[in-house]
């Protein structure tokens, strides 16, 4: 694929007859060889900013996704809640195992939230508190064998649940009563962000526990029997678990709820200051989330990580073996965006003015590449989904002699790359230039 | 631009025209894009391949005895500074696949270096190149050859370490060697990355601008990049907390070091061997915006020039933070410059890079 424009056809011959009399260059022959460049070239003609009303109805279904998407991930969380409950009332594997399944019905929203989280300082400031990673798991219960944690984490083998007390270098920290307070101030402890006391992981460690397999197959192994009171409970403070997963799965739900009040419409909240914006640069917010998300998050520090350096250290979901559905569902986030569109978890779609109807009215090219892109990639993690689902997990894909494996992982970054480059051509469609929504001090 | 050349010349001929349209190499994008390419861009690449050519030398005279300890050290920092050099300068093949990747795996968060070499070595005492090279980018780069040389755990004073450790310094010495060879390679072919940016159009870029833009990019990457590398151990992402582990080149003290080396690699693209480099598209309008630049270069590198003091004693106390986080800024406020008005006087979208995300 060239990504050369219809219009530099006609220079690019005239060149190419002229270079044939200079004696030294041979004519290019070949023009299908795609450029490295993710530069644009999109030429004025092709480049109109859409009018305020468009992108200001565009930004506000935008909105409309948000709350729903959000709203699906704190329904979701009730339910999870609902389930954990069931779990500490009645410890057996049955509770135990629906407790993981009501985990796994709640990523496939909250991964279709995380588009929103680049680009909008709300959603971004908010979410370590709830999907934080990698973690070292020792800082909140056991572990045993090879387990690795950050160089010079103080806390990385501090064991919340095992201690009344921590010694974190001078500092000493009173944990007898575990609460919501206390957990959340215990994130990124001494600085470390490998330090992660709650969220959806501290959650998924706490019901599955190490995957001790590395590359190969199985996931986390954790028995029922590690919530049971009393006589049977094992892994030792078997109470002081069952109040962690309490504690931290009723912060999931709340903090869940303050981010679907952000976006109700009518209230004072960050979705009236994001439609008071300008039009553009709600625009702008939407396609850095989607860019983002695409190429440094996800294919870079998801999948390209884990996978160039053999690493289940770096693997998303890495108790439950859950991976290939969050990278799956984070990818379905980005195209709900471009798209104006969201299934639900009731099974409904929620649709309306979307970026994808902006660009067709400027570049119909751009606007069907994209989407193309954006299938494709949803095919190459679908390609992933199947594999686990066939007993080849992600963990097991990266290992070191897995070429056919490996092949997968590669397949879908780099549609994840492709499918970057045509959200950029999308922005210069629109002719939004400076892609980065919030040049004054936050970093991306 | 070429037509609107040749229409001027069209009462000379059309053909004549259409011969000195691309002969001629009116463009100034065409001119700067050439003259970086022969200036800066191959001769670094060149400088790179050499230093780990010798890097390779290096591994396997010490591990004959024929090289100290600190000979060997000292090619592992000239290596690692030359590669630091050419970070924003990495277009073309090193941009690709996992290529510097295979160079240097940072940041290592979790401290996977020790427990992949250790792992490797466990299971292959007798490291052949191949294994090497079908192994993990965490132990094919200089990170591991950092490992080795610089980590305290490790005392290769004593034989029997030396033993363990030296197949593996020699296989990543070569594997780097022929990972610069081979990229250096490609430029210099014909038709190769040099060509492409030197004659337009090609298959990679359909015309000068796009080469130009596209340096841009991966300049502006870099300093976004040194941004990360800085501020991670300053702790900018983790709530002020130093994170000394988590800079660059912190077992070799290398961290500052690094930083001059790619500050003076952006600069050189910005200036060019001969004052043909990005600044020269600039017009005599946009002369202050110019001249803010130059002085964001220099003003960087004298502070640079005057931190003499080890990477994790500056950050061990209030004034050397202090120096470090002026330091921070100054970097910051170059990237800005080129990433919003160098990137709009020169009309180039830049678009996201892997730094994006977290």
């Amino acid at each position: 694929m060239l990504r050369t424009p219809i219009w530099a056809t006609a220079s690019l011959l005239a060149v190419a007859i002229s270079l044939a009399g200079c004696g030294e260059d041979k004519t290019p022959t070949n023009q299908t060889a795609a450029p490295q460049s993710t530069t644009e070239s999109v030429p004025a003609e092709q480049t109109q900013k859409p009018d305020e009303k468009a992108a200001k109805a565009v930004v506000s279904h935008y909105a409309d996704l948000a709350l729903a998407v959000f709203s699906d991930a704190h329904s979701t969380a009730v339910q999870l809640q609902q389930a954990i409950d069931a779990l500490l009332a009645n410890p057996s594997d049955e509770t135990l195992q629906a407790a993981r399944q009501a985990w796994l019905a709640a990523r496939i929203p909250y991964m279709q939230t995380e588009v929103f989280r680049f680009g909008n300082p709300v959603v971004d400031e908010w979410e370590g508190q709830l999907n934080a990673w990698p973690l070292d798991e020792g800082l909140i219960d056991y572990v045993e064998g090879d387990y690795q944690h950050a160089l010079g984490n103080p806390g990385a083998n501090a064991n919340i649940i095992a201690n009344t007390e921590l010694q974190i270098g001078e500092d000493k920290i009173d944990t007898r009563e575990l609460t919501a307070e206390l957990l959340t101030s215990l994130n990124e402890l001494a600085g470390s962000e490998a330090n992660v006391a709650t969220g959806y992981h501290a959650i998924e460690f706490l019901l599955w526990g190490q995957d001790l397999n590395g590359t190969g197959p199985g996931a986390g192994e954790r028995p029922h029997t590690d919530y049971v009171v009393g006589e049977g409970c094992t892994g030792d403070n078997c109470e002081r678990r069952r109040t962690y997963l309490k504690v931290a799965t009723d912060l999931l739900v709340s903090d869940l709820q303050e981010m679907v009040e952000q976006w109700q419409p009518g209230a004072e909240n960050y979705r009236a200051s994001l439609e008071a914006e300008s039009g553009e640069n709600g625009l702008r917010k939407m396609l850095f989330g989607m860019g983002s998300l695409s190429l440094g998050e996800l294919a870079g520090e998801r999948m390209k990580v884990a996978l160039e350096a053999n690493s289940t250290e770096d693997e998303h979901d890495c108790f439950s073996d859950n991976t290939h559905n969050s990278h799956f569902f984070n990818a379905r986030g980005i195209r709900n965006v471009y798209l104006g569109e969201y299934k639900r978890v009731d099974g409904s779609t929620l649709t309306g003015p979307s970026l994808a109807s902006l660009v067709q009215g400027v570049s119909p090219e751009v606007d069907s590449t994209l989407k193309t892109d954006l299938e494709t990639t949803e095919a190459k993690l679908q390609v992933l989904v199947e594999s686990a689902n066939n007993g080849e997990a992600f963990d097991q894909l990266i290992a070191a002699d897995n070429a056919e494996g490996q092949e997968k992982v590669r397949n879908a970054i780099a549609a994840l790359v492709k499918q970057t480059a045509s959200i950029e051509q999308a922005a210069a469609a629109l002719g939004i230039s400076d892609l980065n929504p919030d040049t004054a001090d936050h970093e991306f | 631009m070429i037509r609107s050349y040749s229409l001027r010349i069209a009462s000379g001929g059309l053909l004549t025209a259409l011969l000195l349209s691309a002969c001629t190499p009116a463009d100034p994008r065409a001119e700067t894009s050439k003259a970086l390419t022969d200036g800066v861009l191959l001769p670094t690449y060149s400088q790179w391949a050499e230093a780990d050519r010798r890097l390779a030398a290096s591994a396997i005279a010490y591990c004959a005895d024929n090289q100290t300890t600190e000979e060997a050290r000292e090619a592992f920092v000239h290596a690692q500074t030359a590669w630091a050099g050419l970070q924003p300068l990495l277009i073309g093949p090193m941009g690709e696949g996992n290529l510097a990747w295979q160079v240097q795996f940072w940041p290592d968060k979790k401290n996977l270096v020790a427990r992949q070499v250790t792992a490797l070595l466990n299971t292959k005492p007798e490291l052949t190149q191949a294994d090497l090279d079908g192994a993990s980018v965490v132990v094919q780069g200089l990170s591991a050859y950092e490992y080795i040389l610089f980590d305290k755990s490790i005392d290769l004073g004593d034989a029997a370490a030396k033993q363990r450790y030296c197949p593996l310094l020699t296989a990543i010495g070569e594997h780097q060697q022929q990972l610069a060879a081979g990229v250096l390679q490609q430029w210099q072919d014909k038709d190769g990355v040099a060509d492409q940016l030197r004659r337009f159009p090609n298959e990679r870029y359909a015309e000068p601008s796009e080469a130009i833009a596209e340096l841009l990019r991966v300049q502006v990457t870099a300093l976004d990049g040194l941004k990360k590398k800085l501020g991670a151990p300053l702790g900018r992402q983790t709530k002020g907390h130093p994170q000394p582990y988590q800079a660059e080149g912190w077992r070799s003290d290398t961290t500052l070091a690094n930083i001059t080396s790619a500050i003076k690699g952006a600069e050189s693209l910005w200036l060019g061997a001969n004052e043909d480099g990005l600044r020269r598209l600039l017009s005599a309008e946009q002369a202050d915006l110019a001249k803010r630049i130059d002085a964001a270069y220099a003003e960087l590198l004298q502070q640079l020039a005057g931190m003499n003091q080890p990477f994790a004693e500056l950050l061990g106390n209030d004034a050397g933070r202090g120096e470090l986080d002026a330091l921070y800024k100054r970097i910051d406020s170059l990237h800005r410059l080129h990433q919003l008005e160098l990137a709009r006087a020169l009309g180039v979208q830049i678009g996201f890079n892997a730094h994006d995300g977290d």
